[in-house]
């Protein structure tokens, strides 16, 4: 129980501090809302580039827009799961910050996942305009129950991305210097995982990789819910996929910590 | 009662060039003792205290805090530990206020409840005189102010044991005596167990019920200050103020029976000897014959004489 109530508080607090940062500074909060807007805007351009007749066989829609705002939606988080965990220990060992939270009494691996799910919460104030921007363009479709669902699917495949990037963060710390593995599993993602280009269209090999990536599934499933999309497979086998990927990486993502943590306790944390 | 006791401690280093960085260390510090690790820079003092807070992993020996095992019972460790390293300066959120800074790691890191928190900061804030400082931002304090924050971080859950890596080096010395006396009568008013590293030889006297003094990995003395200073200096000290003496000078004044060596030291020259009072007439004649005229007097050791005896293997 003591766990549970600790996750908690240091999630809550941790969303607290980065409110309190956010707010603070209210021309940036303002001009990164307008931005993350414009980039659903900038997407109708994009859009006009595309065959609908193509997205219309492969994914049983001829809303474009609406398919790559929602992907668009997905990439506010995507750069915090991915990218978040990593960049805050790399900051709390740059500052020293590090000796101090390393001393204090909770599971780092849980530490580590309150942070970033705290950061996840700070995106969904850029993540909201986006998403409602495409709401609005799948009016049409869009019912009450299925934007429930296709919010829980969001939630389910960021908690699975968030312990992808716990893993990132275990290898930035190991090996330091590690942007281009950053940009190069940024750009399979974009690119495989059906955000701006239906998976469906894909190459066989290259939707192989696509499926292993966590937010495939939860981004086809919020588009099934909310668009009406053809979903990849069966909805039932997606949820259950996107639940063993979960917890698949939820394990790895706590031994590849507590693997970290030995090495940083051999070597020293400013060493490893 | 002891509240930490290390059991041939070692830790290497290891690379193309293993480095020991301590060597079979062995001490046990007293359950409310103001304990003080002392050594030249790069002794091992650092990795000691790391070892104890559950950051590093001994590669011999035993070590246990509050009866918990430092390597198999860390977690037991951590919750009754406080630790302020020295990397201090950065170590809190810059865009928070001091409040908020430590309200969230009281809070969430150290699951104080918020109202309890708050109360505890505001009451250790004004115990230091640094309550009109809470409200800053941590971006905004000055390095010294900066380590407040940190030593009072260190404090704030209440720990059995707190360690304090150099607590006073950004710190002015009016704002160093008020934390040291603060944290001298927190820690016995509180039962605290508190242990630091210094290289500030007033911080060792005024505060440290006892001290270890390591040198290249291994500890070299435990004790009082004052047998830290009797065991090491052997020899009486006679100063003569002025910075250098001439070579002749120099080499007639170690001809006299009795003195040992000649160490010029922040602009005093200081004759190493025993004896001092019965061999004062004779260094006297020997200024006067070489026409050297300059106050000299007989002087007591120091903390610093001792710390440089023992930096020095034993050789003044």
């Amino acid at each position: 129980m003591e766990s549970v109530t600790s996750i908690s508080r240091i999630f809550y607090m941790a969303v607290w501090r980065n409110l309190i940062t956010l707010t603070r500074y209210k021309v940036n909060l303002l001009f990164s809302i307008i931005t993350s807007a414009l980039w659903a805007s900038g997407m109708l351009l994009f859009s006009l580039a595309f065959d609908s007749s193509i997205l219309g066989r492969t994914v049983g829609t001829t809303n474009y827009v609406a398919f790559i705002v929602f992907g668009v939606s997905f990439q506010s988080w995507q750069g915090t799961a991915l990218w978040g965990a990593s960049s805050m220990l790399q900051s709390e060992l740059s500052t020293g910050q590090i000796d101090y939270t390393f001393t204090c009494p909770f599971s780092r691996y849980r530490y580590i996942v309150s942070n970033v799910a705290a950061l996840a919460i700070q995106d969904s104030i850029f993540f909201l305009p986006t998403f409602c921007v495409g709401l609005w363009l799948a009016i049409t479709t869009l019912t009450f129950h299925g934007l429930l669902l296709g919010l829980l699917s969001v939630i389910l495949s960021v908690a699975a991305l968030v312990q992808f990037g716990v893993i990132f963060a275990a290898l930035t710390l190991r090996y330091r210097q590690v942007t281009a593995v950053f940009s190069f599993f940024n750009f399979i993602i974009q690119m495989l995982s059906g955000m701006f280009i239906p998976i469906q269209i894909l190459p066989a090999l290259l939707q192989i990789i696509g499926f292993s990536i966590p937010v495939t599934f939860g981004m086809d499933l919020l588009r099934h819910y909310v668009m009406g999309t053809l979903t990849i497979f069966d909805p039932i086998n997606e949820w259950i996929i996107l639940l063993i990927q979960l917890a698949l990486l939820s394990l790895i993502a706590k031994i590849v910590v507590s693997y970290l943590e030995v090495k940083a306790k051999e070597k020293g944390l400013h060493y490893i | 009662m002891k509240e930490i006791v290390c059991d041939r401690l070692s830790k290497d280093y290891k690379g193309k060039n293993t480095i020991r960085a301590l060597d079979s260390v062995s001490l046990s510090v007293s359950k409310g003792e103001f304990f003080g690790f002392l050594g030249p820079n790069g002794a091992g003092k650092t990795t000691l205290v790391r070892i104890l807070v559950t950051l590093l992993k001994a590669s011999s020996g035993y070590a246990w805090i509050g009866g918990y095992d430092v390597d198999r019972e860390e977690e037991k460790v951590r919750e009754i530990i406080g630790y302020a390293g020295q990397d201090s300066e950065r170590s809190a959120y810059f865009r928070l206020t001091v409040r908020e800074n430590l309200l969230y790691f009281a809070h969430a890191l150290r699951g104080i409840p918020r109202g309890i928190a708050k109360e505890r900061i505001e009451y250790i804030a004004s115990a230091i005189g640094f309550d009109s400082k809470l409200d800053r931002h941590f971006i905004a304090l000055s390095g010294g102010e900066k380590q407040t924050v940190i030593v009072i971080r260190a404090i704030i859950h209440n720990p059995e044991v707190c360690f304090l890596d150099e607590p006073s080096k950004s710190l002015d010395p009016v704002t160093a005596r008020r934390v040291r006396s603060f944290l001298k009568d927190y820690a016995r008013e509180n039962g605290i167990t508190i242990c630091l590293t210094t290289h500030n030889m007033l911080e060792v006297e005024e505060v440290c019920d006892r001290i270890a003094f390591i040198n290249r990995g291994k500890l070299a003395f435990t004790g009082t200050p004052i047998e830290f200073k009797k065991q090491a200096v052997m020899k009486e000290i006679i100063e003569i103020s002025t910075s250098r003496l001439e070579d002749s000078v120099e080499y007639r004044l170690l001809k006299v029976h009795g003195v040992s060596n000649i160490v010029y030291h922040n602009n005093v020259t200081r004759l190493y000897c025993e004896d001092a009072f019965n061999i004062l007439p004779e260094i006297l004649r020997v200024m006067k014959e070489a026409g050297f005229k300059a106050p000299v007097r007989i002087a007591e050791p120091s903390l610093e004489d001792a710390f440089a005896f023992f930096v020095n293997g034993g050789r003044e």
